[in-house]
């Protein structure tokens, strides 16, 4: 029971991340289109769950668990997400989660925390958020299910919260949008990612969003 | 009022060498302001330091520091507080955290971060797991009753600097009686009165930096 319960600490929303500066493009979709329903934004919070966090975040988060702690081959799958993010806020909105991320676990003592921030510091690791989180997670004792269905769980809730505060719906309103993320969070965590896999991502109108946001002179989010 | 818990001398921050301090306060207080009067200051006493402004909707104030060329742009770090100016310092303040310890490891003589919050409420507090220290910001433009509204930022924090004095009388406020109040509701915690604009007040406020964490007298 207790890696269920290190599960629901690490998906808690107050556990403090930095997670909650980061709309990952929705507060750029938002202002493309004005016109969007209810409907349409879960149809795109399901489209970003199925085409880029099932094979890009959790494949790069299992990866990294896989590493078992071996600084070379975390710094590895960071690299090789660095190269597979085209857009810069994206992959520098990234990074800065993953590096407040891991000030978080460094100040609470985790080992491999300490180690990969001052990684990240001498530049030898570049601290992307879903590799960190992976690395993380394994030394937490998480198994690969529960690391998957809390990475999926924080992607969902992190871009509905960042909707709510845009003011794009009310807070009842995204809950409801959450919940009825959940089956399709468990159906795609049970999805086998073989090692040879390559990580892929395709949402095109979040990319072009997110690229046109850091354009945006009034923003209140950092990507 | 709730306060902060004492922490042990084994619980407190750790790994970090440059003391941390807060700058909060309303809207148009004078956060930024007084971050431009403390740089030519802090240069003057050989402080080595660094900046990490929190901006709501842009990067407008780490902009103003940098092209103010009182400062190496290199040595301001912004941080967007994604629509929560007191979530960023306060429930979690690790982007915060993290940009201190990437300033701290650029510039490893770094003595001091000054940490500058998006204009907020008087209910803005600072985590002391980001800070050692912090000021709240309040101008007499704002009202003469803010003291006695007691709000937790102005009762908390470490130095209260009421600024903009010198539009007391343009704006109908009893100075003396803002001072009072806000010396009243503080107990033995100090206020500074500061008008920016001219630099009344800004040795005084380096003098309490330096003595509550750069142990400088």
């Amino acid at each position: 029971m207790l890696r269920v319960l290190q599960a629901i600490w690490q998906a808690d929303g107050a556990f403090p991340s930095g997670a909650f500066a980061f709309s990952y493009g929705i507060e750029g979709a938002l202002a493309l289109r004005r016109d969007m329903t209810l409907g349409d934004f879960e149809a795109l919070v399901a489209a970003m769950l199925k085409r880029r966090w099932a094979s890009y975040d959790r494949v790069a988060l299992l990866w990294s668990y896989r590493a078992g702690g071996d600084l070379e081959a975390i710094a590895a799958v960071d690299r090789e997400v660095e190269a597979s993010t085209l857009i810069e806020t994206l992959r520098t909105g990234s990074r800065r989660n993953g590096g407040a991320y891991l000030a978080s676990h460094a100040r609470l003592g985790q080992p491999l925390a300490i180690a990969l921030r001052d990684d990240v510091q001498a530049g030898n690791c570049l601290g992307h958020i879903a590799v960190m989180q992976g690395a993380v997670w394994s030394e937490l004792g998480l198994d690969e299910a529960l690391a998957q269905l809390c990475s999926g769980y924080t992607a969902a809730s992190g871009v509905i919260t960042a909707a709510i505060r845009l003011g794009a719906m009310g807070a009842l309103q995204g809950q409801g949008v959450l919940q009825r993320c959940l089956p399709l969070i468990e159906q795609l965590a049970a999805q086998e990612v073989p090692d040879d896999v390559e990580l892929s991502s395709f949402v095109p109108f979040l990319d072009i969003a997110a690229a046109r946001h850091a354009q945006a002179d009034l923003r209140l989010f950092a990507n | 009022m709730f306060h902060a818990l004492r922490v042990s001398d084994n619980e407190a921050r750790d790994g970090a060498s440059a003391a941390r301090v807060g700058i909060g306060g309303p809207v148009g207080s004078g956060k930024t302001a007084l971050i431009e009067a403390l740089i030519p200051v802090l240069q003057r006493r050989n402080i080595d330091f660094a900046v990490v402004t929190n901006d709501l909707v842009t990067k407008e104030d780490a902009e103003r520091l940098r092209r103010s060329g009182l400062i190496d742009p290199a040595r301001v770090s912004a941080v967007e507080a994604g629509a929560c100016p007191h979530t960023v310092i306060r429930e979690d303040p690790t982007l915060n955290i993290a940009a201190g310890d990437e300033l701290e490891a650029r510039f490893p003589g770094l003595e001091l971060i000054l940490f500058e919050s998006g204009g907020d409420n008087l209910a803005s507090t600072f985590s002391l797991d980001l800070v050692d220290w912090w000021i709240f910001v309040i101008d007499v433009a704002g009202g003469d009753d803010i003291p006695r509204k007691r709000g937790p930022g102005l009762l908390r924090c470490d130095l209260l600097v009421v600024n903009k004095v010198d539009l007391a009388p343009h704006v109908g406020v009893d100075l003396d009686r803002m001072l009072a109040d806000a010396r009243q509701v503080r107990g033995t915690k100090p206020v500074i009165p500061t008008n920016l604009k001219s630099g009344v007040g800004v040795e005084a406020v380096v003098d309490a930096i330096s003595a509550a964490v750069l142990f400088r007298v």
